[in-house]
């Protein structure tokens, strides 16, 4: 291949790779919000604490496939715990509680993460398996990404089966269109909530494991990448998981030929698009009307 | 009766408190005040339409901005512009921003609203960092000229350096601009956004254009956020994009209304009030005033979710309901 081919090939991979983790993210976030009409704030904190966990784990133990595997985990527990104990009390008072609520949450996680780890950038390596670069037909590519992109179609085939193939994941779909029906149908609602919950934060953990060896792990980590994941939910409709994927491997794509081309301004990019979006589809890309 | 003559004396010594407060207090709390009167007003505009009309918005921070923003623009490039033509720029800068937003984001509302500004706010804000050569960056723009409040022929007050005059001029805009929103929600078409925010189906069928309606609350609520952004340039004689635009500047506002109680008009008034004391406690025993913010947001959401005008009215009603089964109990026995 020649210099330019490839420079557009690996942007493009590098796009890929970035929606894959963004939709990670914005795969909880949106199912959350379909099931329980909560649009957690405090995703983005805790996508930022599952780095800051496996950070911990590698600094314990010294092993990368470890905190992969518990760091996640940690936060799918996590979650679990913020869902019983501040979600659940406050249900009853609407959609501007529970926003602030969950802004009140991801600013405690903010401020306890800088009490505990402090502000700076927290490197972290990656074992030699998926270091260094692979060639692919004469573009020479770095591992890591290739392996995200791997690792986020294996969680994602896992989550389609998940809710397509089993009861559970029946349960989940009934419930995002109609929570009641499926309450007096006599299945117990909150337990499935806390699980859905528990799962959204365990994804949203993977994202902020395979994230972190790229942009190191700091503070700041949650405005950058969680903004894109809220702007990713709110275009592509929120519920809708289709839409979350579509979207997020466009925002991939705009970003990194966005810094590509218009190096100071591939931020804007996504608010213009997500602009357009909702200019002529209010509720969102792949959205239904409430 | 008690109440009909009560209250005039307590506007006067409320009006008299104000005029000597620098005298009283000395120049430190006088800063203080200035910086309480400014964001009781932007609370008290965030509120307008997130009490009165219901949307919460996350990105009220570029309105802030944009005014702030507009005055320090043009009294850096426009030489010899006096002082209210300023403040009047950045004024219709806000109300500008909010005109053009308005067609988009009032055809949503709830969860969809709150993001798109979140989203737009997080936009001005990287806009303001990476258009190095208009906003200066991290830097923003300092130390732009502040000419004196003139009246040609009549008086020069000079501002620059001297906080007891700007003192003035910020409770007397201030003031102006609490009292115009207030007289705002007091009008026919202020109680239609009530209206919007408790049964917006309703007010459709009633013949109201609903994006429409909540189209001028919104042009309101941003303009006077950029008014009270336009006093904080000034007050600091510094515009920046973390002071002016960002994330936590869209949520004070938001969290003194929710401390405060929302939907009331003084609510954010008396949240911005605990805000600004617990602000001054904390900087002086740490620095994490957004963990000790957070933590409070939980607590009122949690505990208290009508704020403190909230619970003050519960107070009230119980006390009355006490004195009122007290009252019972003596006549029948």
């Amino acid at each position: 291949m020649d210099p330019t081919t490839s420079m557009y090939v690996a942007q493009g991979i590098h796009g890929i790779a970035y929606g894959m983790v963004l939709f990670l993210i914005a795969s909880g976030l949106t199912i959350i919000f379909g099931m329980m009409g909560i649009l957690n704030l405090a995703h983005a904190a805790i996508f930022m604490l599952s780095g800051y966990f496996c950070y911990q784990i590698i600094a314990m133990t010294g092993s990368f496939w470890l905190g992969l595997v518990l760091a996640p985990i940690g936060t799918g527990i996590f979650g679990i715990f913020l869902e019983r104990v501040f979600m659940r009390s406050i249900r009853a008072s609407g959609h501007l509680g529970e926003l602030i609520l969950t802004l009140g949450l991801s600013m405690v996680i903010l401020g306890l993460v800088k009490v505990f780890w402090g502000t700076q950038s927290l490197p972290m390596q990656v074992p030699e398996i998926i270091q260094g670069m692979v060639n692919l037909g004469g573009l020479e590519y770095p591992i890591y990404r290739l392996f995200i992109i791997g690792m986020s179609l294996v969680v994602l085939v896992l989550m389609v089966l998940l809710l397509y193939k089993t009861r559970l994941g029946k349960i989940v779909r009934a419930a995002v269109s109609d929570r009641d029906m499926v309450n007096a149908l006599g299945i117990n609602i909150p337990v499935v909530f806390m699980l859905v919950f528990g799962v959204g934060c365990w994804l949203a953990g993977i994202a902020g494991v395979a994230i972190a060896p790229i942009l190191t792990v700091f503070p700041g980590l949650a405005d950058q990448v969680g903004m894109d994941a809220f702007i990713v939910v709110v275009t592509g409709g929120f519920g809708s998981l289709a839409g979350a994927f579509v979207v997020s491997i466009i925002f991939g794509l705009l970003s990194s030929y966005g810094i590509q081309f218009l190096s100071q301004l591939a931020p804007v990019l996504m608010v213009i698009f997500m602009a357009i979006v909702l200019a002529i589809r209010p509720n969102g890309l792949f959205g239904v009307k409430e | 009766m008690m109440k009909k003559t009560i209250k005039p004396i307590l506007w006067l010594a409320l009006l008299v408190i104000l005029i000597f407060f620098p005298k009283l207090f000395g120049v430190y709390y006088t800063n203080v005040f200035v910086t309480f009167a400014i964001f009781a007003t932007y609370a008290v505009a965030v509120n307008v339409l997130l009490g009165y009309t219901g949307l919460l918005s996350f990105g009220h921070a570029m309105f802030f901005g944009a005014g702030g923003y507009g005055t320090a623009l043009a009294l850096k490039h426009i030489d010899g512009l006096a002082l209210m033509p300023a403040i009047g720029i950045g004024f219709l800068a806000a109300m500008l921003l909010a005109l053009v937003l308005a067609p988009l984001v009032t055809r949503v509302s709830g969860t969809a609203f709150a993001m798109i500004h979140l989203a737009f706010g997080q936009l001005f804000y990287i806009l303001a960092l990476k258009l190095r050569h208009i906003t200066g960056g991290e830097d923003g723009i300092g130390n732009f000229p502040i000419p004196a409040f003139t009246i040609p022929g009549l008086i020069s007050i000079p501002l620059k350096g001297d906080p007891v005059n700007f003192y003035y001029l910020a409770i007397v805009i201030m003031g102006l601009s609490l009292w115009l929103m207030w007289f705002f929600t007091k009008t026919p078409f202020g109680q239609i956004q009530v209206g919007i925010r408790d049964n917006e189906k309703r007010i459709d069928y009633l013949g109201y254009k609903i994006p429409q309606t909540k189209a001028i609350i919104y042009v309101v609520s941003g303009a006077f956020s950029g008014l009270a952004g336009c006093i904080y340039g000034l007050f600091h004689n510094l515009v920046s994009a973390d002071g002016s635009l960002g994330a936590m500047i869209s949520f004070s506002p938001i969290i003194a209304a929710m401390v405060g109680g929302v939907g009331s008009f003084f609510g954010p008034i008396w949240g911005t009030a605990v805000f600004q004391v617990i602000e001054e406690l904390t900087h002086r025993f740490t620095d994490r005033v957004e963990l000790v913010m957070g933590v409070i947001l939980i607590l009122v959401v949690m505990f208290a979710p009508s704020g403190i005008t909230g619970a003050v009215n519960t107070m009230k009603m119980k006390w009355h309901a006490y004195t009122a089964s007290k009252a019972k109990m003596e006549k029948t026995s």
